[in-house]
């Protein structure tokens, strides 16, 4: 008797299982080849359609708006969901800490040097002397007076400096609050009467910046502040942001002279201007 | 104390019930042997303490009644409703999916703890997850709630009252208070309370149909005539119908001792096999969980690995990791995409099963279970019953016999050409016997004014107008059928007017002894005729004479020789062959000649052969047809019927089951053992064949032979068969009417019930059943169903599509460092929303132009998901998709100031809030708000893309080997989800209240690139 088995029933796929094998990997080998081809010849040719200087949408018609956002420094860096600055002034490590934070960033200012140069032209602006095309406006680190880096920004003292920057956005140009009889109603106090001492109507072309507690407390705790320069701002003559080389953003250096130690002071600072 | 007891014999009798069950479910497998049928009177009597005149007493009555239970079928234990339902809740696919709901519901309350905010993701995943367990799990609950009523079923066809003899008194009593030893009463139109040995009998017929699948009555007396319980005709069983006599017997079985009571119980207690589409699925979940935890693992602990080692793996903390760490976030997302794509998956599978069920039911296929529909289109055998199934269960003239030829009357349900014989001599009916015929006309004539007058069967009146086939009959099967043959010839006119004018003046009724009939006619003419009808050989043993060529003739042995041969002939083919012969009575015997029975005092011997008819039971025309259609779609279709290896043997070369020329017919086992395995012969096989043989042997035989028959074979050996096929991994599909077929309908795959002639244990055990008792239907239904697995197929090949483009961000996330592409809400909505609609819409798609020309498919290796699909959908369609998503991200990106080599290594950055001043490509800052806001447009652009490239997915899956130009783009709901998702997209990314923002050259772009 001859009854043929069961296990004939599966038959196994062994004949030229590798050579299938090895022509799907080739198919596939070509395939993503291709694909990959397909798609850096596509992006190749996107790129190409962008402006190495200007970026293709701008202000209004890109995400960032035209509303830059008001940036810090020093920036805390081993938690990077806070913005607290812990700081203790008569500790060495923990000031020197904030110290190097700070000269990372202001690095660029002290040595212009070290950034690339261009074709820009760097010049001392003034008010009335505003760049052209082609030149870019110095920003003068004596102009923060006591907050230097010879003085560690202060910060052995605990009466720290804190930089204040406004987010550059290619092409922005602010709308100042330059009349002071048209200051918003929430603009502080303090900040009103400084505008209103200013007399000659082309220095009041400026964002103006503020800082105070958030709450009543905070102002008592924070004590008196001093701004650097003195404008209490970011000149006019640096905007708008063109993408041009060797273009540093103005900065406002902000010192606390007497904050009230060992407690969490809430600090808002604001710019202002008719566009923000 | 006493109670605690009581609690523990309690919880140990729960326990043992499960054994008892299994044990009775093997008990109700074995054939019943017994010799109650065969022992000596006297001897059953003593063993049973009854007496065989009187009965029992009611005391023994009453005390056996109390040992042995009443006469009932016991319903097979329940669960409580409940339970079943929390286990539909947590069968394997549903555990998933709360374990994915738990993982989310863990991280929001994680969350929660240590940073106070409300992780709504996370909240609305979960959310949507619990409520699609919970749908799923009902609708699975109600699918399965239904497999209750066999039992019930059973019941209604025990009878409520019997008649017994208790103590020498005839009583009427409740049947379920029968009891063996019980002395009962039949007689015709009862039902049969209980196994009965019959004791005495008068002309007492029983309807076996429902149980051996014979067509005809079959008789029933005191002598034993075969060890076989199911053959011998001194035995009645529980619920079979009495058509004729009355009898007198011993009940020797009761409730579920009895045959029926078996089956009933086999039936109910049976499980049935799970359904290919349900292990096709598990199969795909199996293979996605897996993938899903190894996706979730692998990258958990990468992201462990990489930057959090110094967290040790405390379960605890891995909870934490899930919920706050972006790679566990993430990790734990990619194990619920794939969750959510099998969600998709299981709407489109019912879908795809309620759309086709419909379809079917109104093709007249009534479709009980869902997943049903797709068995049948893998279905690669079907065990057809004969009687009912593939026949009409109504006997039928098939050919006759005079003046020397056969001809074939037509047995199709209709017979048309039934009443070309009205005509007379111009008649043309068979040119090809033409001239012949013209001359055996007369010989007709002669035959059908016998078949008219020795017939008892009578229409029943005020039917008519009805199709003479449908009208019904009082009478015998098989002189209904003569009757019915002689009204649509109309030879002699009506039958009953012919009958009318020739007056009945004596008969003599059928006898299982004589196996004759004779009546007594007094013509118009004056003169009378004796007409005689019966077994062919006692018919002819009577005749001298013979009417051939228009003319008696002398009976020589020459034309003797001719008629045996033609007798012979026609019962080879299965038919019933009955004798006809007349003789016209000298002019001494007139109208008013005492004719008496009893002794006959006419002569009835020397008599006039007139002709033959043989009978069958046809089969329904449509089979034959569909048959042929099963072959070329690669289905076996196996014949099982409890009739007679002849009869079944006949009509399975009708229909066309059995085409080889040759056939061997194995009656016993020795035949078995010396087998060739020729593959291109048929079989048929013998029941007690089949008894002796090994579950080997059987399965040697189902494998071996591609057509066989199996006849005379009871109830458990129809359920042997189709395990026996279940064994060789074939998917069976049973077609039976029956009780005798009721187990075979619940182990099998898939049974289907026929809808008019069914009983309705029948129907109940089936999944499918077929209104209007058509098999070709079967064939719509393998048709549909292999639509089912091919659109399934293609709905799962578009749906793991975009699965790359989904998981691929992550990826790029979590190894590439970039900001995140595609967020989870944009893949939710993917997911559930814009491409759940063209997933289902595949359940639309017809069928494709191979479908009924390829063989069934392979349940090992034609999985639902195959490699191949795998290949296609994620290495080809997923990567291009993922590409095209990853295009748009890169792009948008750029035209922002973010080139792509930048946006390696920024996400640390890009994700701190802290950082208030990112500066790209062009010198600009952007503050994090700004950041978000273009990452949310990325997320935007990255599911535009997804959609749009999806809607070529769609038209790629649409179709498998036609091309997209032979398919066409009919499927109308297929063309409208298309709307439906892009209009889907559209509002996600346009409508206010959604937060990411519009972004119009997106689509242009991908439209182009895509």
């Amino acid at each position: 008797m001859n009854f043929s088995n069961k296990k004939s029933f599966q038959k196994l796929p062994t004949f030229h299982f590798y050579q299938i094998s090895a022509k799907i990997g080739l198919f596939y080998l070509i395939f993503y080849g291709m694909l990959a081809a397909l798609v850096a010849i596509c992006m190749w040719v996107f790129l190409q359609t962008l402006d190495p200087r200007i970026p293709k949408w701008q202000e209004d018609s890109s995400i960032i708006g035209s509303n830059p956002g008001l940036g810090f420094r020093p920036m805390p860096k081993n938690n990077e969901e806070s913005t607290l600055i812990w700081l203790q002034g008569t500790n060495k490590i923990n000031y020197l800490n904030w110290y190097d934070n700070i000269m990372e960033f202001l690095d660029k200012y002290y040595t212009p040097g070290k950034i690339e140069k261009g074709n820009a032209y760097v010049k001392t602006c003034t008010y009335t002397e505003l760049p052209t095309e082609t030149e870019v406006c110095e920003v003068d680190v004596k102009s923060w007076g006591e907050c230097s880096r010879d003085q560690y920004f202060n910060y052995y003292r605990s009466s720290p400096c804190i930089f204040l920057k406004l987010n550059k956005i290619y092409g922005w140009t602010p709308d100042y609050y330059d009349d002071p009889n048209d200051l918003p109603p929430d603009m502080p106090k303090q900040l009103k009467e400084h505008i209103g001492n200013i007399t000659r109507p082309e220095e009041r072309r400026n964002i103006w910046v503020s800082c105070e507690g958030e709450n009543p407390a905070d102002v008592e705790y924070l004590g008196k502040i001093k701004f650097y320069p003195s404008i209490q701002g970011f000149p006019g003559y640096y905007f708008p942001f063109r993408n041009s080389e060797g273009y540093l953003s103005p900065l406002v250096a902000v010192r606390f002279l007497r904050p009230v130690s060992g407690i969490v002071i809430n600090i808002e600072c604001r710019a202002w201007a008719k566009n923000i | 104390m006493a109670s605690l007891f009581r609690k523990k014999v309690e919880r140990k009798k729960s326990l043992s019930r499960k054994e008892i069950s299994l044990a009775r479910l093997e008990n109700f497998r074995k054939e019943v042997i017994t010799d109650t049928h065969s022992v000596a009177l006297g001897e059953l009597c003593r063993r049973l303490q009854t007496d065989r005149e009187t009965g029992l007493t009611p005391e023994q009555a009453a005390e056996i009644l109390a040992k042995t239970g009443p006469n009932i079928l016991t319903p097979s234990t329940r669960t409580p409703e409940i339970i079943k339902f929390i286990r539909t809740l947590i069968q394997g696919f549903s555990l998933l999916l709360w374990i994915g709901a738990l993982l989310c519901f863990a991280a929001v309350v994680i969350r929660m703890i240590t940073t106070h905010e409300t992780d709504s993701d996370n909240l609305i995943l979960g959310c949507v997850l619990v409520v699609v367990v919970v749908l799923t799990g009902c609708f699975m609950y109600f699918q399965e709630h239904k497999s209750q009523k066999i039992m019930e079923s059973f019941a209604n066809m025990v009878p409520p009252k019997a008649a017994v003899i208790r103590n020498g008194e005839t009583m009427t009593i409740m049947s379920k208070d029968l009891v063996i030893g019980d002395l009962v009463e039949l007689k015709f139109g009862d039902r049969i309370p209980a196994d009965i040995r019959v004791i005495h009998s008068q002309g007492f017929k029983v309807d076996n149909s429902a149980l051996t699948g014979e067509s005809e009555p079959q008789f029933r007396g005191s002598e034993c005539t075969s060890d076989n319980i199911l053959e011998t005709k001194n035995f009645t069983f529980f619920s079979t119908n009495a058509v004729e006599g009355t009898a007198r017997g011993i009940v020797v079985a009761c409730g579920d001792q009895t045959v029926m009571g078996r089956i009933a119980g086999l039936t109910a207690r049976l499980q049935p096999n799970k359904t290919p589409i349900a292990r096709e699925l598990e199969h795909f979940m199996k293979i996605i969980s897996v993938w899903a935890c190894f996706l979730g693992v692998i990258f958990g602990a990468a992201a462990l690995a990489m930057n959090y080692s110094w967290i040790e793996a405390s379960l605890f903390l891995i909870g934490i990791i899930v919920a706050n760490v972006p790679e566990g976030v993430f990790s734990q997302f990619l194990y619920q995409i794939h969750v959510l794509c099998l969600v998709g998956l299981l709407a489109t599978v019912t879908v795809c099963l309620s759309v086709t069920a419909k379809k079917m039911a109104a093709k007249n296929c009534l479709v009980k279970n869902l997943e049903a529909v797709e068995t049948l289109g893998s279905t690669s055998i079907i065990c057809s019953d004969k009687t009912g199934t593939l026949t009409q269960n109504k006997m039928t003239v098939c050919h006759f016999w005079c003046d020397n030829a056969v001809i074939h009357a037509d047995s199709t349900t209709n017979q048309e050409e039934a009443k070309n014989y009205t005509e007379n001599e111009s008649y043309n009916f068979a040119e090809k016997t033409s001239l012949f015929f013209k001359v055996a006309v007369l010989g007709f004539k002669i035959l059908m004014r016998c078949a008219t007058l020795c017939n008892r069967a009578e229409f029943i009146h005020g039917e008519e107008d009805k199709p003479i086939n449908l009208r019904q009959v009082r009478g015998d099967a098989s002189e209904e059928a003569i009757l019915k043959f002689v009204e649509l010839s109309k030879i002699e006119g009506s039958p009953s007017k012919f009958r009318h004018n020739n007056p009945k003046l004596l008969e003599i009724p059928f006898s299982s002894t004589t196996k004759y009939q004779i009546s007594v006619h007094a013509l118009e003419n004056g003169r009378c005729l004796v007409v005689m009808k019966g077994a062919p050989e006692r018919i002819l043993a009577r005749c001298t004479k013979i009417f051939i060529n228009n003319e008696t003739q002398e009976l020589t042995d020459d034309l003797r020789r001719i008629c045996d041969r033609a007798c012979t002939e026609l019962a080879e083919k299965g038919e019933r062959v009955l004798g006809f012969c007349d003789l016209l009575l000298d002019e001494s015997y007139t109208r008013n000649y005492q004719f008496c029975a009893e002794p006959p005092n006419f002569p009835r011997r020397e008599l006039r052969f007139v002709g033959f008819m043989s009978l069958i039971d046809p089969p329904r025309p449509q089979v034959p047809d569909a048959v042929e259609r099963c072959r070329t779609a690669g289905i076996r279709v196996v014949m099982v019927t409890g009739d007679h290896p002849i009869t079944a043997k006949a009509i399975a070369r009708q229909v066309g089951i059995i085409q080889a020329k040759e056939s061997i017919d194995a009656f016993n086992i020795n035949i078995i053992e010396t087998l060739p395995a020729f593959k291109d012969k048929a079989i048929v096989i013998h029941g007690s064949t089949l008894r002796d043989m090994t579950n080997e042997e059987l399965d040697n035989i189902l494998y071996n032979y591609k057509e066989i028959v199996f006849a005379r074979t009871s109830p458990t050996q129809k359920l042997q068969i189709v395990e026996g096929c279940q064994r060789l991994g074939e998917i069976v599909a049973v077609t039976g009417d029956g009780v005798n077929d009721a187990p075979a309908l619940k182990r099998a795959d898939i049974g289907i019930a026929m809808g008019i002639s069914g009983s309705e244990v029948s129907q109940q055990s089936a999944d499918m059943i077929l209104l209007d008792d058509n098999f070709a239907s079967i064939i719509t239904g393998v048709e549909e169903g292999r639509k089912i697995f091919d659109n399934l197929k293609k709905s799962i090949a578009y749906t793991l599509a975009s699965n790359v483009p989904e998981i691929l961000p992550f990826l790029a996330f979590v190894l590439g460092n970039i900001p995140l592409p595609l967020g989870v809400m944009a893949i939710l909505c993917i997911d559930l929303l814009t491409d759940m609609l063209p997933a289902i819409s595949l359940a639309y798609e017809k069928a494709e132009s191979d479908i009924m020309l390829r063989p069934p498919r392979n349940p090992k290796t034609d999985n639902l998901v195959t490699r191949k699909l795998y290949f296609l959908a994620y290495g080809h369609i997923g990567l291009i998709e993922a590409m095209c998503g990853f295009f748009i991200y890169f792009a948008i990106m750029a035209e922002h100031g973010f080139m792509p080599c930048q946006l390696f290594g920024l996400r640390q950055q890009w994700d701190s809030e802290s950082v208030n001043d990112l500066r790209d490509y062009y010198g600009q800052e952007w503050s994090y708000q700004n950041r978000k806001e273009l990452e949310y447009t990325c997320y935007t652009a990255f599911m535009i893309s997804v959609v749009v490239t999806q809607w070529a997915d769609l038209i790629v899956c649409k179709t498998r080997i036609n091309s997209i130009v032979q398919q066409g783009m009919g499927n109308m709901i297929l063309n409208i989800s298309l709307v439906v998702e892009t209009v889907v997209a559209c509002m996600l990314s346009y409508l206010p209240q959604m937060n990411y923002l519009k972004f119009y050259p997106v689509m242009f772009r991908c439209w182009n690139y895509a």
